[in-house]
């Protein structure tokens, strides 16, 4: 029996050493050099390729332009909108129409042409179904047909808030009707269903899934062939990690070329492994900012309701810590206001002047001194400041969701830097949908979020709005969906409204400077450090060409204008 | 005689593990829903960050809360659940909307099953046969391999899952770094597809087994240990029966716990391996059941603790059946002789 059992024991060491020689020589079924790997947007099972869905909506539908496209695309690096299924749009009519003209034969990948038709009834499905741009619906009274290829959006008079409609229009995907009204017709809820054999308008088509990965093939009828090019791979794919790790380690070994990945210290790859990885700068900051994670401190309750004290903590945050470890050196150390001063199209707004004057920065002895002098606070024997009326600052729990690593180093920072100083801040870090109720309804002493998420002709309007607009947000107790410490200001409303309607450069400068200058003076949030939309990397082992700073022949970008880049890049020789 | 006595034993478990298993169900409708925060949040918050704006998504959120039932009271949903479970719809799932629960588990359980299965048998085999043969040589062989076996088998299995990662995928690139087969392929029954599968199945296999045949060997030599120092092997020995006949009758007795053991792994194993399929980016079970938990994702919850309930109390009733034929000291026990 001793005998056959060893010959168990060798035959399965055999079989071992065997797949180790064999599994290394198989072929894969797509040619490696035909095909582009990207990471970093999937990491669950595909099951809805519907653009109006609400849900988990799998990669390339939410937002990239590979199978639908918009009218025309936001260019993160530029600020301009790139012509997409639009060859052209202009105002007319003294700013009130918007005139949206298509480019001569776009059609749909099943033949049938794309006119203004499908255009007009794509916008008005936002007035019958709750999707993300029924908002859009507030600023636009008509969508009128003026002929097969052109299309005119009547804004609201009274309220012709011009950036808004073209950041949302930017974001629609263009659906064919003649495929979609049939399913309303026969009583669906459009947005229900999983659209798992999508008909678009793009240059690739879905052709494979699974809970391992999604695969597009390149559409050689693509109408946009003689426009733009044709898209370098012949085969898109993006595999479906499990976690960030497994992502970053494939893109190291090349086997991702394009990612949209958190690599901590990605300089560490080409400076150290000598990988041709790369990013939009080559130096720190790497990444275009694009939004301002923040703190926002409840000025209802005891304590954080005094100016003077929320001065103080935004006095003493040790800001480059914060860029230097939770941003991993992908953000410079934030400034004290609500636009971001570097990268994107609204640094124009930001005057250096005002944050000098008005604004803060790290300083914790000016910090105390705010305490002892202008507070006349007193430090307890446990080291924590009480004011005169005997309130003690703390202890206060800073929130943000478990796991969120890189939100969570940054509250500790908060924390050991409001300590430094003699604050009594302490974080905690519930589970997702705990920290998002306790958020939507007011109930935290001071909460980490993200004011207005993405990037777009609307910015940076939309993140005033977020921050600093009290109209139409529930009392505290009922779940509001901005401007979570319900933060009210008369002065507001009224410069929004004239920020909206105009579309004078000389005067949304003013306006957003006043409004920078009325969140410095009232410090309803502190910003921390600002973040990228997407990260943008890639690797040239095997396409070359990605756009940089350097080469800017592309945006930075997988969403919208991210699709020109399919354009530039080309596999390596 | 003999039949009825034996079928009405039979029925009597039945009854038992049905009600066990509607208890379970039970649960697993109940000790989700115990989990603080709400579950459409999850989703209004991915839509926050991509952008939406807040108007957008107060319509959002009472859309899905009346779409999922979630506005209803909770004895209202508990008596749905329970009516679609028996007309096999497990529902739909939040945080994937709109994938059928069925689905998702149908697409997931194969790799999990395929991932464990070999594991779990290969590991139960040579773990058996190593401890079997330590207990029988004794001696310096005993000593060497007991200590291994037990330095092992207490070796956290992700932690190596790790290690053989790094050694033989990062810094040796020997195998791939993750995934169920090579990104590039699509699976279909060919050779060389299968090949690729075994390839990428190396070292999570490795991972797990190393600590599995620890485990067992540990447990088989105990058990026939135990077994080598009864009256009847004494007896036999004296009444000068061959070694191998003796041998033959205690591996034998030792083997049912292990028997226990193996079914009981076997419905386990349903659940997933978590970390391994998380480190090696394997699309099974465990870790869809780690993030619907993560997300509150009920309905997913509820349809992959079904199949771990199913899987355990089903295993768990065969090997109730089974240890009346394979011990006749029980067969005889449920017959009354004894």
């Amino acid at each position: 029996m001793l005998r056959s059992k060893r010959l168990l024991c060798l035959t399965l060491a055999l079989v071992l050493i065997g797949l180790l020689g064999v599994g290394s020589a198989q072929a894969a079924r797509l040619a490696r050099e035909d095909t582009l790997y990207i990471a970093g947007h999937q990491w669950g099972p595909p099951t809805s390729f519907n653009p109006l869905g609400t849900g988990s909506v799998a990669w390339p539908i939410n937002s990239k332009l590979y199978i639908y496209e918009t009218l025309y695309a936001f260019n993160l690096a530029t600020g301009n909108l790139e012509p997409i299924l639009a060859e052209k749009n202009e105002w007319v009519e003294n700013d009130m129409v918007f005139r949206v003209t298509l480019f001569p034969d776009t059609k749909w990948q099943d033949g049938e042409p794309l006119t203004a038709e499908d255009v007009r009834y794509t916008l008005e499905i936002g007035q019958r179904y709750p999707v993300s741009y029924a908002p859009w619906w507030n600023y636009v009274n008509e969508v009128k047909v003026i002929d097969a290829r052109t299309i005119d959006v009547v804004l609201n008079p009274e309220r012709p808030h011009r950036t808004m409609v073209l950041q949302d229009l930017g974001n629609i995907r263009i659906l064919p009707k003649h495929i979609w009204k049939p399913i309303e017709d026969a009583g669906e809820n459009i947005q229900n269903i999983a659209n798992l054999e999508p008909v678009g308008s793009g240059p690739y088509k879905l052709l494979n899934y699974n809970p391992q990965q999604i695969t597009l093939e390149r559409d050689d009828n693509y109408w946009g062939l003689k426009y733009f090019g044709t898209p370098a791979p012949k085969y898109i794919a993006h595999p479906i990690f499990k976690s960030n790790d497994a992502g970053n380690l494939a893109l190291e070994r090349g086997q991702i070329d394009y990612s949209q990945n958190f690599v901590p210290e990605i300089w560490k790859m080409w400076e150290d492994k000598g990988v041709p990885v790369g990013t939009w700068y080559k130096d720190e900051p790497y990444y275009l900012p694009a939004s301002t994670p923040s703190i926002y401190l409840n000025i209802h309750r005891p304590g954080l309701d005094n100016i003077l004290v929320r001065r103080a903590i935004a006095y003493s945050i040790d800001y480059a810590k914060i860029a230097e470890t939770a941003m991993s050196r992908y953000s410079i150390p934030a400034r004290s206001s609500l636009l971001i001063p570097y990268g994107v199209p609204e640094q124009r707004y930001f005057n250096e002047d005002d944050v000098r004057e008005y604004g803060w920065e790290y300083d914790p002895a000016k910090a105390v001194e705010i305490l002892e002098k202008d507070l006349g606070a007193k430090k307890g024997a446990d080291g924590i400041y009480v004011l005169p009326d005997g309130t003690r600052l703390g202890p206060w729990t800073a929130q943000c969701p478990y796991g969120w690593t890189d939100w969570m180093t940054s509250l500790e920072v908060v924390a050991a830097s409001a300590r430094a100083v003699g604050i009594d801040i302490r974080t905690e870090y519930p589970d997702a949908p705990v920290w998002t109720d306790s958020r939507n309804v007011g109930d935290f002493d001071i909460i980490m979020n993200t004011p207005a998420g993405g990037q777009g002709p609307a910015l940076p309007w939309t993140r005033f709005r977020e921050v600093l607009d009290d109209r139409g947000v529930p009392e505290l107790g009922k779940p509001a969906y901005r401007n979570f410490n319900r933060y009210s200001n008369p002065r507001v409303p009224e410069l929004l409204d004239k920020a909206a309607f105009t579309s004078d450069e000389a005067e949304l400068a003013e306006i957003y400077q006043e409004l920078d200058r009325i969140y410095m003076q009232d410090i309803p949030i502190i910003v921390l450090e600002y973040r990228p939309w997407e990260f943008y990397e890639f690797n040239e082992t095997y396409w070359t060409g990605f756009p940089t700073e350097e080469n800017p022949t592309a945006p930075p970008q997988h969403n919208l204008a991210g699709v020109k880049i399919l354009y530039v890049i080309e596999p390596k020789k | 005689m003999l039949k009825s006595k034996f079928t009405r034993y039979v029925f009597q478990k039945l009854g038992w593990y049905l009600l066990a298993f509607l208890i379970a169900v039970s649960l697993n409708f109940i000790l989700p829903r115990l989990i603080p925060g709400n579950p459409v949040n999850v989703m209004i918050n991915q839509l926050a960050v991509g952008g939406v704006q807040s108007d957008a998504l107060a319509r959002i959120y009472e859309n899905y809360m009346r779409e999922f039932g979630l506005d209803q009271p909770m004895h209202i949903q508990f008596i749905s659940y329970f009516r679609n479970l028996f007309r096999g719809d497990l529902g739909t799932s939040f945080m994937l909307y709109p994938g059928k629960v069925s689905d998702l588990i149908k697409e997931a359980l194969p790799w999990t099953i395929a991932l464990q299965i070999p594991t779990i048998l290969v590991g139960w085999i040579l773990g058996n046969i190593l401890g079997a043969v330590c207990a029988y040589k004794g001696g310096r062989f005993d000593a060497v391999v007991f200590t291994s076996a037990l330095a092992v088998s207490n070796v956290p299995y992700y932690c190596l899952a790790i290690i053989l990662l790094y050694g033989l995928a990062v810094h040796n690139p020997i195998f791939p770094v993750g995934g169920g087969y090579s990104f590039g392929n699509f699976p279909d029954l060919s050779f060389s597809f299968f090949l690729d599968a075994l390839h990428h199945y190396t070292l999570p296999f490795l991972s797990m087994i190393v600590v599995a045949i620890g485990g067992q060997a540990i447990g088989m030599r105990e058990m026939a240990l135990y077994e080598l120092t009864t009256d009847y092997v004494h007896y036999s020995k004296a009444m000068g029966l061959r070694d191998k006949k003796v041998v033959g009758y205690v591996f034998r007795n030792a083997m049912l716990p292990q028997i226990t053991g193996l079914a009981i792994s076997f419905g386990t194993m349903m659940g997933g391996a978590l970390v391994t399929e998380s480190v090696f980016s394997y699309p099974g079970i465990g870790s869809l059941l780690f993030t619907a938990i993560r997300q509150t994702d009920y309905p997913l919850i509820q349809g992959c603790t079904l199949i771990i309930t199913i899987a355990v109390l089903l295993a768990n009733f065969l090997v109730d059946i089974a240890y009346g034929f394979i011990d006749p000291r029980i067969r005889a026990a449920q017959l009354g002789e004894r």
